[in-house]
C-alpha cells in the first residue's frame, strides 16, 4: 500500500483481496469471542474495518497472533515439509452479542429402516470377526494343529 | 524324682498349680513404631498433601509477620499479572470472580456518629450532615505544598462550611488549570499535566482542613505515588507446557498497583456489615484467566501496603487513583464502547482495594489458612480529573485457594458508585457547574473514622 504522509489521502480499499475464515476454537473461548484465521498481511485495524463495513458486525476488540507452521515432517526424499504459517484473530463482539460455533455434523435421526440395517450390519461384522478368531472352545490353538 | 519334679515345676510355661494371672503388660510410655503416614518425597497425591501440610505448619509457626510473608511468597512460579487499570472488556466481572467479591451499587448507609457533644443530623441524608469542630492543630505528614488553612475556632458552627471547602476545591482547580502558566502537555501525558497535580492539591488541602474535625486524619500518613502489591492463589489448573507438564497447580495472581495518593492510618476503619453477611452473588467464570486477556510472568511475589510492617500506620483509609490517558472517556465514546467506561472505574476500584485490604490483613498475620477474624475496610476514589467514582471495600475472607474456598461461605463486598463530574467546565477563571454532591461525598470519605474517636 502507498505509505501515508501527513496531508495525504485516506487509504481506502474497495474490494479487498483478504479472506477471513471463522474456525472452531481449539480451547474454549468466552461467549463473545469469535476465532478467525486471516491473511498474514491483515492488521487489527483491517480486521475491525472488514467486519464492520462489509458484514455490519459490531467489533469491540481484536487480538491477533501468528501461528508458526511446523517444519518437522519429511517427504519421501527426506526433505523437510513445512506446514504454512497463518494468523489467528480473536474478535470480541460489541453490544453484548455472543457467538457459538455451530455443530457442522449433527447426529441425524435414524428411522426404523436405517436402524435395522445398522443392527444387521453390526451382527454380520461380529460373525465375521468370530470366524476369523476361530473356535473359542479350542482356547486359541490354531485349527491346523491336531491329529 | 523329687528333683525332676522340682525341675518340671521350675520350667517356665507350665505352672498348673500356681494360678497367678500374668500381670498385664504396662502401657508403653511411647509407641513402639513411628506413625504410618504418607511419604514426603513420592510423586503421589498423599505425598503432595503432606508437603503442603508441612509448609502450612511452617508458616503458622513463623515468629514474625516478616518471616510469614517471606515464606508465603518464597516459591516463584509463573503467575497472572492483574492490572487494576485495564482496557480489557468486562474486566470487573473477571476480577470479581478472582477475588470473590460481591458488587453492591451505591454507598453503604452511614451510621450516626455517637459523639456526645454533637447533635448529629439525619444519618442517611448526604447534605447537611456534619461532624463536630475540633480545635486541634491540623497536621499531615508529607503533604508538600499543602496550604495551611486557619483552624476553625472552637465552638464554631458544628457543620463544616461547604462554601469554604468548595472554595478550596475551586482554588486548587483554577490554580492548576488557569492561573499557572504551563506549556503544552507532552503526547499522551495529559493526566500528569493538570488532573494529577490538581488531585494531589485537592486531597492534601481538604485533608489538612478536615483533620481538625477528624483526629484520625491528624495522625494519618499521606503517601504520594505509593506502591501496593498482593500475591494470592485462586482455583486450580493443569500445567500445559514444560517439564512440569500434567501437574495440578494453583492459579497464581499478582497485583502491582500505583495509586496516585493514599492515606494510611494507625486505627482501623469500622466494619460496615457483619463478617458473615451475604449481599449478593459472586460471578463464576469457567474459562481460563488468559482469555480475558491476562498474561503470565514469573517475578517476585510481593505483599506490600505502601509502608513496611513496622510502620504504625498499618491500616488503610482512602486511596486516590488517576486513570491514565489510555483509558479516557473520549476514546471509549469514539469506539462506541460506552458501557466499558464504568467497567474501567469498577475494575480499578475492586482490584486496587482488594490488594490493599488483603495486604493489610497479611500485615496483621492473617493468610489463607488463618482467615481474618475481623473485617478490613478501606475506601477509594477513582477519577480521571473531572469524573469521580467512589468505592468502599470490606474484606471478609482471605481464603481463596482451592482447598480453603470449599467450606468458606464468606464473600468480600465492594460498594461502588457511578462516575459523576465534579464540575462542568473551567473558563476564564470561573468553575462552571460545580457539583456539591461529589465534594460532600469526598468529605464524608475523609471524615470516616472508628466509632471510638
Amino acid at each position: 500500500y502507498p505509505l501515508f504522509q501527513r496531508g495525504g489521502p485516506q487509504l481506502r480499499i474497495f474490494r479487498p483481496n483478504f479472506f477471513m475464515l471463522a474456525v472452531r476454537p481449539g480451547v474454549p473461548q468466552p461467549e463473545d469471542t469469535v476465532q478467525f484465521r486471516v491473511s498474514m498481511e491483515m492488521t487489527k485495524l483491517d480486521i475491525r474495518n472488514y467486519l464492520e463495513r462489509i458484514y455490519n458486525v459490531p467489533v469491540a476488540a481484536v487480538r491477533t497472533r501468528i501461528q508458526y507452521g511446523a517444519n518437522n515432517k519429511r517427504n519421501h526424499r527426506n526433505q523437510r515439509v513445512k506446514k504454512p504459517d497463518y494468523k489467528v484473530a480473536y474478535v470480541q463482539l460489541g453490544q453484548g452479542q455472543t457467538f457459538q460455533f455451530p455443530n457442522l455434523f449433527p447426529e441425524k435421526e435414524q428411522d426404523a429402516e436405517t436402524r435395522s440395517f445398522d443392527d444387521f450390519r453390526d451382527k454380520y461384522m461380529e460373525k465375521e470377526k468370530q470366524k476369523e478368531e476361530g473356535d473359542p472352545r479350542r482356547g486359541g490353538v490354531p485349527d491346523w494343529f491336531g491329529l | 524324682m523329687a528333683a525332676l519334679g522340682a525341675r518340671r515345676v521350675l520350667r517356665p510355661g507350665r505352672r498348673w498349680f500356681s494360678e497367678t494371672v500374668p500381670a498385664a503388660p504396662s502401657a508403653p510410655a511411647s509407641p513402639l513404631y513411628p506413625p504410618v503416614v504418607a511419604s514426603i518425597t513420592a510423586k503421589s497425591k498423599a505425598a503432595k498433601s503432606r508437603r503442603l501440610q508441612r509448609f502450612n505448619e511452617r508458616v503458622h509457626a513463623a515468629a514474625t509477620v516478616e518471616e510469614k510473608l517471606r515464606l508465603y511468597g518464597k516459591l516463584q512460579r509463573p503467575k497472572y499479572m492483574v492490572y487494576p487499570q485495564t482496557f480489557a472488556l468486562n474486566a470487573d466481572l473477571w476480577y470479581r470472580s478472582f477475588t470473590k467479591t460481591v458488587l453492591v451499587p451505591g454507598m453503604p448507609p452511614r451510621t450516626p456518629a455517637a459523639k456526645p457533644p454533637v447533635a448529629t443530623a439525619g444519618a442517611t441524608s448526604e447534605t447537611g450532615r456534619a461532624p463536630e469542630p475540633r480545635a486541634e492543630a491540623p497536621g499531615d505528614a508529607e503533604a508538600p505544598g499543602a496550604a495551611k488553612i486557619p483552624e476553625p475556632s472552637a465552638g464554631a458552627a458544628p457543620y463544616p462550611d461547604i462554601g469554604e471547602l468548595r472554595s478550596l476545591a475551586c482554588d486548587a482547580l483554577l490554580q492548576e488549570s488557569f492561573y499557572q502558566n504551563k506549556k503544552r502537555p507532552f503526547l499522551y501525558r495529559d493526566q500528569d499535566h493538570t488532573p494529577g497535580p490538581f488531585l494531589t492539591q485537592l486531597v492534601s488541602t481538604l485533608a489538612a482542613s478536615l483533620s481538625g474535625r477528624n483526629p484520625l486524619l491528624a495522625a494519618s500518613s499521606l503517601d504520594l505515588n505509593p506502591e501496593v502489591n498482593y500475591y494470592w492463589h485462586h482455583g486450580k489448573e493443569v500445567v500445559v507446557h514444560g517439564h512440569r507438564k500434567g501437574r495440578v497447580d494453583p492459579v497464581r495472581f499478582q497485583i502491582d498497583d500505583n495509586p496516585h495518593l493514599q492515606i494510611r492510618v494507625p486505627k482501623q476503619l469500622p466494619e460496615v456489615v457483619p463478617l458473615e453477611s451475604d449481599l449478593g452473588d459472586v460471578p463464576v467464570i469457567d474459562h481460563k484467566p488468559s482469555k480475558l486477556p491476562l498474561f503470565k510472568k514469573q517475578y517476585e511475589n510481593k505483599v506490600f501496603i505502601g509502608s513496611k510492617v513496622a510502620d504504625p500506620c498499618c491500616y488503610g483509609h482512602t486511596q486516590f487513583h488517576l486513570l491514565p490517558d489510555k483509558l479516557k472517556r473520549e476514546r471509549f465514546i469514539k469506539e462506541r464502547l460506552e458501557d466499558q467506561i464504568e467497567v474501567v472505574y469498577r475494575s480499578n476500584g475492586i482490584a486496587s482495594l482488594f490488594a490493599w485490604t488483603a495486604a493489610q490483613a497479611m500485615y496483621q498475620g492473617f493468610w489463607n489458612e488463618a482467615d481474618v477474624t475481623r473485617p478490613f475496610v478501606s475506601q477509594a476514589v477513582v477519577t480521571d480529573g473531572k469524573y469521580f467514582a467512589f468505592f468502599c471495600y470490606q474484606l471478609n475472607t482471605l481464603a481463596l485457594t482451592a482447598e480453603t474456598i470449599e467450606n468458606n461461605p464468606r464473600k468480600n463486598i465492594c460498594w461502588a458508585t457511578d462516575s459523576k463530574p465534579l464540575y462542568d467546565v473551567v473558563e476564564n477563571g470561573n468553575v462552571k457547574g460545580f457539583n456539591d454532591e461529589v465534594l460532600l461525598r469526598l468529605v464524608h470519605f475523609l471524615l470516616n473514622r472508628p466509632k471510638e474517636l
